[in-house]
């Protein structure tokens, strides 16, 4: 059953695109409001703007991504959220690492004229 | 089909204890997690990793696995199990478990069956689906490699992604979907693309998730992205940067007349305003002037060169360097 012959528009998520309340994102994420508000708590996660009432919180969809790989590594690595939190830090710096390597060795590349 | 030996994917010989065999998994566990390795083949091992675990935790499964160790492996590493063989452990039936049997190998399912008979057995603890639970699809996260070139000027593009769908019986299977995307021009790496409705469909009447499409760019050969702004490195002889010039420099996809200022330098920066990414915001591309010499001179360059060096004899290019 494929639907390879449709071609499909798509919605454009950026900064100022759309954004979900903390409702949907659980219901995205399956998982419970106290789960999101203690990821929030650890500055795992971070609603768009800051807001001291949960029920205002709107979230981007690189939170929504995120949550779900926290939910990942929790499930499968049975991390703690202090745990948790540090190693996403972490991951976040070495992707930035790796794009910097690339950066480089790119403009190495180009000095040496290969 | 072949044998697996779920020792050697632990690395643990067979006289491992148990606290040993949960050592070694946890260690790989770490080591080939997709979101943390970047390992080609992270997934397939981390799964690996995962179902050699499920079995040697367990003391059933374990005696079970080292029966047909002894047994079920021919020297070609291929493996039947003896015939009328029944596992007593089984997988979907015994208790609650996390790991995802969906996720198991063939070798996995033919000892221990019931993995994929088990239908959700992660979340639901075995056992279909009750035809009354109402539930939202999965959304479903993929991501897309793109040209920068495709990311520029927008473009189609077929992505392939599995979601996860209950049959008749209520059994969660996952199915490999295919869909044609119209990509807008613009994309940035690290930006999100949704397709509402694409993601695994609903249970009992529950509306579908939706897809979500991560963009990543392919590497470049002579240009690099940062954030909104495309950076490129254009050589020029010593003269044009001496007496400034007129230089032909590539954008992507097009190419623009570019003034380089008389007494440039390596590594000067010239910014085109609006070159780079196109949006409500275009950035902007920036050219990093490289001085490139000749491979070889004549001989009236060379005597150019020296009149140079007279000229210029004040000029120290190892200042820096205190010598």
């Amino acid at each position: 059953m494929s639907k390879q012959d449709h071609i499909l528009t798509v919605e454009v998520l950026d900064q100022d695109g759309s954004t979900f309340t903390l409702r949907e994102i659980c219901e995205r994420g399956e998982c419970h409001a106290e789960f999101v508000i203690k990821l929030v708590d650890y500055g795992i996660i971070a609603p768009v703007e800051e807001s001291p009432e949960a029920r205002h919180w709107e979230f981007d969809v690189g939170a929504l991504s995120r949550l779900r790989k926290a939910q990942r590594l929790q499930r499968d690595l049975k991390m703690n959220l202090p745990g948790l939190a540090m190693s996403l830090e972490l991951l976040d710096e070495v992707e930035e690492m790796r794009r910097e390597v690339g950066r480089l060795n790119h403009r190495i590349r180009q000095l040496m004229g290969e | 089909m072949d044998f697996k030996d779920y020792y050697a994917v632990l690395g643990v010989s067979e006289s491992a204890s148990p606290e040993e065999i949960k050592k070694a998994y946890r260690k790989l566990a770490r080591k080939y997690h997709p979101d943390v390795s970047k390992e080609e083949d992270a997934d397939t091992k981390f799964k690996d990793v995962g179902e050699a675990y499920e079995v040697l935790k367990d003391p059933e499964k374990r005696a079970e696995y080292d029966q047909l160790r002894k047994y079920g492996a021919r020297a070609d590493g291929s493996f039947e199990p003896p015939p009328g063989w029944q596992s007593a452990s089984g997988f979907g039936g015994g208790g609650y478990t996390e790991a995802d049997a969906r996720q198991f190998s063939d070798f996995f399912e033919e000892i221990f069956g019931g993995g994929r008979r088990g239908g959700f057995s992660g979340g639901f603890g075995g056992g279909g689906f009750r035809q009354n639970m109402r539930m939202r699809g999965e959304d479903v996260h993929a991501r897309i490699a793109l040209f920068l070139e495709e990311a520029f000027h927008g473009c189609e593009k077929q992505v392939s992604f599995a979601v996860h769908e209950a049959d008749e019986h209520g059994r969660v299977i996952p199915r490999q979907k295919t869909l044609k995307v119209k990509i807008p021009a613009g994309m940035r790496e690290g930006q999100n693309i949704r397709l509402k409705g694409q993601g695994s469909p609903g249970i009992g009447g529950g509306e579908p998730g939706d897809l979500f499409i991560e963009v990543e760019f392919a590497p470049h050969p002579h240009f690099a992205v940062e954030g909104r702004d495309v950076m490129v490195t254009v050589p020029i002889a010593p003269w044009e940067a001496a007496l400034g010039a007129t230089v032909t420099v590539p954008t992507v996809g097009s190419k623009v007349n570019v003034k380089v200022p008389r007494g440039s330098t390596s590594g000067r920066k010239l910014r085109l305003k609006g070159k780079g990414f196109p949006g409500k915001h275009p950035g902007d591309q920036i050219v990093i002037l490289q001085i490139a010499m000749p491979e070889k001179h004549s001989a009236e360059a060379e005597k150019l060169y020296e009149q140079l060096a007279e000229a210029e004899k004040n000029f120290n290019p190892r200042s820096k360097l205190h010598v």
